[in-house]
């Protein structure tokens, strides 16, 4: 691992789509910059510059990849008109909050590296980009579609509401809702256990899922077997959170080693 | 003996019984009674066999949607296959009477005069036949007129698949033996159809087995997510057809919904504005 796969990006790239509740863009770019050396820039929203004819190409490939069920594998099919005019609705209104719709996450980043990545893709620059919305990827050992916080690639995407809604949360918090208790009520309860929406952890948590990307965009491997460490691939809300805020150390000795060449490398 | 007087230019007539005491209701005869449905039945049927708007089921999306068109002069009439009219908005979730809407839809409850109280923050709660019937009411005063115990059978379809009107029958029909009811259906046309059915989404379904557009059902149940979405998906789904409610769920695969009607009634309004628009334009 202390071999580089590829060179140290000369800058990390911050794209944004929707309402990100909670999260302050600013402060996780100056994180990753203070944590590596490398300095961020923050792109804004990825469909500003979008010219109408093009954002209405993006709505309608962006309506063509809904996961309808997540039982089945994806296939695509000509959306709706209500559909597309939903998608050019989202994503021309950068406070758009509303999310719900589970899109093909490997679709989907496909659609963003197009936005980005013009003339093909480029390897100088980290692109992180943050939606608002779900994506998903499939599962070939239980043959179903499961929601995604991160999708490491070239752009990588994290999802803010995936943050919340992707992790599991306390089994305790399941068994009460089936029981009937209100949703309102069961947050009251383990907001301790969980994250929600709009959380004030939201962006310290994101800054390990930043980090992530990083060393899959450096190494092509993000993830770190340690559940104290800040790259631990967590799959419930409480090892995210013991992860990202509680464990004994920010990140295991290895990845605090590998940081410290990142860190003299791109000085 | 009966007493009779002129008061006010109009002959009022007192009856007296055998025994001599006044009767509380006036008598009219069997055939004067029937005389009376047939003919405000007919007269009410003839006017709408062609009407503005034609809404297809009358559950809280359908109504909202009706009121809110009627109240602007729209020709509106609404069909229901059951004889009651108010669809699942009697009673909330299992069988208990109910209902939750979440924030905003407490504003319709109050624009409607229907009482209700704060459950938790954002979620209200109102009395099921409480709410039911004032939103009915509201429809009645806003002048929408219903079919009821008429149930779709099919779409009319004219140039370019764009639907003019539906197919109905009488709902018994279709609980008889053909052999005994061969009862053809008949049609009523509109400028706009809306299905307001329900997770069934018959008319947009009848499209469906017809080749013209194809449903994807909804998905598993999302309380907090698909009350927007349904709202934001209501709209026009096919030329001269829209959808209001859990049928837009069922359109486009969006979460089901669970025992809240916020969604219900802005859908209703959503799907209201969207006819006004495009009569505007028309």
């Amino acid at each position: 691992m202390n071999d580089f796969v590829r060179t140290i990006p000369s800058a990390i790239e911050l794209y944004e789509e929707g309402n990100l509740e909670g999260l302050n863009i600013t402060e996780l770019g100056q994180y990753l910059e203070e944590k590596t050396h490398i300095p961020f820039h923050i792109r804004g929203n990825l469909y500003k510059k979008c010219s109408k004819k093009k954002l209405e190409e993006v709505a309608k490939e962006i309506a063509r990849i809904r996961v309808r069920d997540p039982g089945k594998r994806f296939v695509s099919s000509v959306p709706f008109q209500a559909e597309v005019d939903y998608e050019k609705r989202r994503i021309r209104d950068p406070n758009w909050k509303i999310f719900g719709i589970l899109y093909e996450g490997v679709l989907y980043q496909k659609i963003v590296s197009g936005l980005i990545f013009k003339g093909g893709v480029v390897f100088k620059r980290c692109i992180i980009f943050f939606t608002n919305q779900l994506f998903g990827t499939w599962d070939r050992d239980d043959r179903r579609y499961h929601a995604r916080v991160s999708l490491y690639g070239f752009p990588n995407l994290i999802s803010v509401t995936g943050l919340v809604e992707a992790p599991a949360k306390p089994k305790e918090y399941y068994l009460k809702r089936q029981m009937g208790l209100p949703v309102e009520m069961l947050k009251e309860e383990y907001q301790d256990r969980f994250l929600d929406h709009g959380d004030l952890r939201m962006t310290e948590v994101l800054k390990g899922y930043a980090m992530q990307a990083l060393f899959f965009h450096i190494f092509g491997d993000p993830f770190c077997e340690d559940p104290d460490c800040r790259l631990f691939n967590s799959h419930w809300q409480e090892e995210v959170l013991h992860a990202q805020m509680n464990g004994q150390f920010e990140f295991c000795q290895r990845h605090e080693v590998i940081l410290k060449a990142i860190k003299d490398r791109s000085m | 003996m009966n007493e009779e007087k002129i008061k006010g230019g109009e002959r009022e007539v007192k009856i007296n019984n055998m025994a001599g005491k006044k009767q509380i209701f006036t008598p009219v005869s069997e055939k004067e009674i029937t005389r009376a449905i047939v003919d405000g039945f007919a007269r009410q049927f003839i006017e709408y066999v062609e009407s503005d708007c034609l809404i297809v089921g009358g559950g809280p999306s359908g109504l909202m949607a009706g009121r809110d068109v009627a109240l602007k002069g729209v020709k509106t009439l609404i069909v229901e296959r059951n004889n009651y009219i108010g669809g699942g908005f009697w009673i909330g979730g299992y069988l208990m009477n109910k209902v939750t809407v979440r924030e905003p839809g407490q504003k319709i409850l109050e624009e409607l005069g229907i009482p209700f109280e704060r459950a938790v923050k954002g979620l209200y709660v109102a009395d099921g036949p409480h709410a039911c019937s004032k939103l009915i009411a509201a429809a009645c005063d806003a002048g929408v007129k219903f079919a009821n115990m008429t149930i779709f059978d099919d779409v009319v379809l004219r140039k370019g698949n764009r639907v003019c009107g539906v197919v109905v029958n009488w709902t018994p029909v279709q609980a008889l033996p053909r052999e005994i009811t061969c009862v053809d259906p008949i049609a009523l046309e509109a400028k706009f159809v809306v299905d307001s059915t329900g997770h069934d989404a018959c008319v947009v379904k009848k499209l469906e087995e017809r080749g013209i557009l194809k449903t994807e059902g909804f998905g598993a149940m999302w309380v907090e997510r698909s009350e927007d979405l349904v709202v934001e998906h209501t709209g026009e789904a096919h030329p001269g057809l829209i959808v209001t409610g859990m049928a837009v769920a069922t359109t486009y695969g969006l979460p089901r919904m669970g025992p809240t009607f916020g969604a219900m009634l802005l859908s209703g309004r959503r799907g209201a504005q969207v006819v006004l628009e495009k009569l505007k334009k028309k």
